[in-house]
């Protein structure tokens, strides 16, 4: 019924590290929790389910823990049902969780033959015969990719993560996300096993994707919440790159390309849980000094919130990759295990495509740097911006804790990053895949070597003591020169310096948006009061934007309106009168008929446009009838 | 391991000549009187000399972020390819590190625009991250397709095999490489077709807006970074595009060096009298430019071997 190997452990581990930090925050966090009993019984629910999901051993307990994690979520998102966004992300969430529990449902009904409660190895007998492997495949990505977000089924992550109170948005963007993906780590390492090429190219082509429109997104939001949430998805797209790597070499038999792709995947997993959600702890701080998500009633806020503030400085470093931060060192792997296609020999048009993903990978990387200045640089610096910002104080002792513990945990997997690697290598060779540990750290643990790119190096400790020292010395040197100060306010033209000269986060990200207009096709809405006898001289003006996300706006619209047309006509059916009826048996006759002529004596069009016009005039005629 | 130091020393006294260099030549071209080449030096220790006026708005980020943007791009000059046969160098440290932490102080920079409170603060670190944004896909392209023709991916190294062994044969995806990464140089380093680091108008600054109420010490070692950042991509372009003079002996190999960094400087300064900056929104095309060639550099060397 459990399991408890290497992958179960290390995903426990995960689960560990995420929850024990946020355990505290939590704990800080519960006054402001109106349904205490609720929240508690929830969030407890979701913890025990997510540990669950990750050692269970056969496919019912799977699914059942699994749909125990997606029901105590969704409840935990209607912790606050006082808005109507709220109950709305709920409704979404429900919908989308079920609609991947559908697939995942079909993925184990097919490799288990109806017996859900056979091994994950006897599951594998089964799939290896089945006739359609890519069939199963893509129930298994719809399943889980559903519930990691990835595009095309990411749009419900952004309303859904930031409803819930902020230690469950830390937790769902930290940990469920990664639970979703140690499901394709579990199944398609235990059952799918052998794979096609084309599945690793068509997970790569998600991850890209996935990792460019989460970061666009997140650039153009206001929203704190929302804005990690969307770089949520974007972390999931690079996640999802360094997985397809893997398994492209894997398919290439490349095998130590193959685990390094892997190690640099579950690296990021373990990088990216720690840093968003210390991310989304200090959203969650700032929100419940402020009492809004809206970024530009921010600012100011290292002032009064210096732990917060630099916890964020922190994990926002982490994220954006810059070294030399936990964040840097997983993205490097990736990238040296896409630079690795060069040694690809055999398969051009592959090597050929590799570079573009290298190019989203870059993009997303510049991108998210712009995005985490906007979010930090917003919110914590510059002048308060309302006075809610202005009345902030830092926050109670035990969510501080929560905050500072993550923050030792990033840093941890910052400074020991050897001991994590030989975690993941271990783990990596307990499913049958070569040691790579030896060749990523060949002489030391102070440098990090790349496999099969030649000389790719990274020493992570040595940078960061040499950043550390060379900053140090500049800051001493500072010291000694002795240099007199003097404070004055910011020279804004002539103008007084108030928090309306400061740049807003609108237009932070409106160079962005305005290159970007085809992707975000954004709403603006200008209302402005201009002074008497005056055309161009105004008191007071007001520029919102608003961006519906583009899938949203295409994919999952439209589709509601096609569920609504074609629901319409399953109405239309049900109510029609039984001559109607008649009339349609009488139909479906001669369209039988015609259509045994036809492969009965051939195909010509003079007939076929005879029998379609007798057939159309009598639809019209007998079945719809004259319009009322 | 004596040389290496030297030469990290030299290259950081010679940053400030080379950006009042490039301002000489411009001047010359337009008939002005130039300024002298110890123009840098002088500004510098005036700078260090003034009282520093730190604005009441801003935060501990304003005291720190200088340090951090300028002590990063100090760490690259220790990870610089030899200019002098047999010194001491860094050979393992990878491009990916060098991007990064160039990103590491822009990323700090655009912080403390945003940390004054003002309009042209914001306004500079919203262009400028707008154009680092663009310009990492393009950064990390041409240092692929430099690695594949130098064999090795760690910049120091790099450097060496190629002035060593000149890949002749794959002359086409070298030159490509070398294209993208010149226009690299230039916006990078805020020279004009993309920012003009020498007026203060609103419409076109970039750089020069998020730096605007710096004053002081804190101005003059944003100043220092700038132009150790020009060295930073002058040299990696003469080591990696220009590799010939390594090979000779100690006195000469440095002389060609610097000739080189002065070449390029040249080159800059030309494009600089010759071009009109671009508005904001054609900078893409630039960049774009830049990121097409990279790509082509890389199907080139794929396709053709060439």
């Amino acid at each position: 019924m459990f399991l408890f190997d290497t992958l179960s452990l290390t995903f426990v581990a995960l689960i560990f590290f995420a929850t024990i930090p946020n355990l505290f925050y939590s704990a800080g966090y519960l006054p402001h929790i109106d349904r205490k009993l609720h929240y508690l019984l929830h969030y407890f629910t979701f913890i025990f389910s997510m540990l669950g999901v990750v050692v269970s051993a056969n496919a019912l307990v799977f699914l059942f823990f699994w749909e125990i994690m997606s029901l105590s979520s969704w409840q935990l998102i209607l912790t606050e049902p006082k808005e109507k966004n709220t109950i709305n992300a709920a409704k979404f969430y429900f919908f989308m969780t079920h609609f991947g529990f559908i697939f995942l449902l079909l993925f184990f009904l097919i490799v288990t033959n109806g017996d859900l409660e056979i091994s994950f190895a006897q599951m594998k007998i089964i799939a290896s015969n089945f006739a359609y492997p890519t069939m199963l495949f893509f129930f298994l990505i719809l399943g889980f990719l559903s519930k990691a977000g990835a595009v095309p089924l990411h749009v419900w992550l952004p309303y859904a993560h930031p409803a819930a109170p902020s230690p469950v948005s830390a937790l769902m963007s930290g940990v469920m996300l990664k639970v979703a993906l140690y499901g394709m780590f579990r199944f398609l390492f235990d059952v799918l096993y052998p794979w096609p090429l084309e599945w690793g190219i068509f997970i790569l082509i998600i991850g890209s994707i996935t990792s460019l429109v989460g970061i666009l997104y997140a650039m153009s939001e206001h929203d704190i919440k929302a804005l990690l949430a969307n770089s949520s998805i974007e972390n999931i797209g690079i996640i999802l790159i360094a997985f397809a790597m893997g398994m492209i070499f894997d398919a290439l038999q490349m095998h130590t390309l193959s685990t390094f792709a892997f190690i640099a995947a579950l690296f990021h997993i373990f990088n990216h849980m720690g840093f968003k959600s210390l991310l989304f702890m200090g959203a969650g701080a700032i929100l419940h000094q402020t009492h809004t998500k809206e970024i530009e009633k921010y600012g100011g806020l290292i002032k009064s919130m210096p732990i917060t503030a630099f916890t964020f400085l922190f994990a926002a470093i982490s994220i954006t990759a810059l070294p030399p931060s936990n964040g840097f060192l997983s993205e490097w792997m990736i990238f040296q295990s896409m630079l690795s296609s060069s040694n690809i020999t055999n398969d051009m048009s592959l090597k050929l495509t590799i570079p573009f993903a290298i190019f989203a990978l870059a993009m997303t990387g510049g991108l998210a740097i712009a995005t985490f200045v906007k979010a930090y640089g917003i919110s914590f610096l510059g002048l308060h911006r309302s006075t809610n910002a202005k009345h902030a104080h830092e926050v109670n002792f035990l969510m501080k804790t929560g905050m500072i513990l993550m923050a030792l945990y990033v840093t941890s997997l910052m400074l020991f990053t050897p001991k994590f690697l030989y975690y993941f290598d271990a783990l990596f060779v307990s499913l049958g895949m070569p040691s790579v540990y030896a060749d990523i750290f060949p002489q030391n643990i102070f440098s990090m070597h790349s496999i099969g790119v030649h000389g790719g190096v990274v020493s992570p400790l040595i940078l960061l003591g040499a950043l550390v020292g060379i900053t140090l010395l500049l800051l001493f040197s500072y010291k000694a020169l002795g240099v007199k100060e003097r404070f004055y306010h910011t020279w804004s033209c002539g103008y007084k310096t108030s928090a309306q000269t400061q740049y807003t986060a609108t237009g932070f990200s409106g160079v962005m948006r305005r290159f970007f207009t085809w992707l975000y096709q954004p709403q603006e809405h200008f209302i402005k009061q201009n002074l008497a006898g005056h055309t161009t001289k105004f008191s007071d003006a007001n520029y919102t934007i608003h961006i519906k996300p583009l899938f949203e706006r295409s994919l999952y619209e439209n589709t509601k309106k096609l569920t609504n047309i074609i629901s319409y006509w399953v109405y239309r059916l049900a109510h029609f009168e039984q001559t109607r009826y008649a009339a349609m048996i009488f139909n479906i006759l001669l369209m039988v008929l015609f259509s045994y002529r036809i492969f009965a004596h051939g195909f010509s069009w003079a007939t076929f446009v005879l029998e379609f016009l007798v057939m159309m005039i009598s639809v019209k005629i007998l079945i719809i009838g004259d319009k009322k | 391991m004596i040389i290496y130091l030297t030469t990290i020393l030299f290259l950081i006294l010679l940053a400030p000549i080379l950006l009042s260099y490039i301002k000489a030549v411009k001047m010359l071209l337009l008939f002005k009187r130039p300024i002298s080449l110890l123009q840098g030096y002088r500004n510098f220790s005036k700078l260090i000399q003034k009282e520093t006026i730190i604005s009441e708005e801003t935060s501990s980020i304003t005291r720190y972020a200088p340090f951090l943007v300028l002590s990063p791009l100090i760490v690259i000059m220790f990870f610089l390819p030899p200019i002098v046969h047999g010194s001491f160098y860094v050979s393992f440290v990878d491009a990916f590190t060098i991007t990064g932490l160039i990103s590491l102080s822009t990323f700090f920079l655009m912080l403390l625009g945003l940390d004054s409170a003002s309009a042209f603060g914001g306004m500079g670190s919203s262009r400028e991250s707008f154009v680092s944004a663009l310009v990492e896909p393009a950064m990390v392209l041409t240092i692929f397709s430099v690695s594949l023709m130098a064999g090795n991916l760690g910049i120091g190294q790099a450097g060496v095999n190629l002035a060593e062994h000149f890949p002749q044969e794959h002359m086409a995806s070298f030159l490509f490489a070398g294209i993208s990464f010149f226009i690299l140089l230039v916006a990078e380093n805020g020279r004009i077709p993309v920012d003009n680091p020498e007026t203060h108008l609103e419409l076109t600054m970039i750089h020069e807006a998020m730096i605007l109420d710096l004053t002081g010490v804190y101005l003059a070692i944003i100043e220092s970074a700038s132009s150790i950042k020009f060295v930073i991509f002058a040299s990696l372009f003469s080591s990696l595009f220009i590799p010939f003079g390594y090979e000779l002996s100690a006195p000469l190999a440095v002389l060609v060096f610097i000739l080189k960094l002065f070449f390029i400087a040249t080159l800059v300064a030309f494009l600089e009298i010759s071009t009109a900056k671009l508005r904001l929104f054609k900078i893409p095309n630039l960049l774009g430019l830049s990121i097409v060639f990279a790509f082509l550099s890389l199907i080139t060397f794929y396709v053709l071997g060439a």
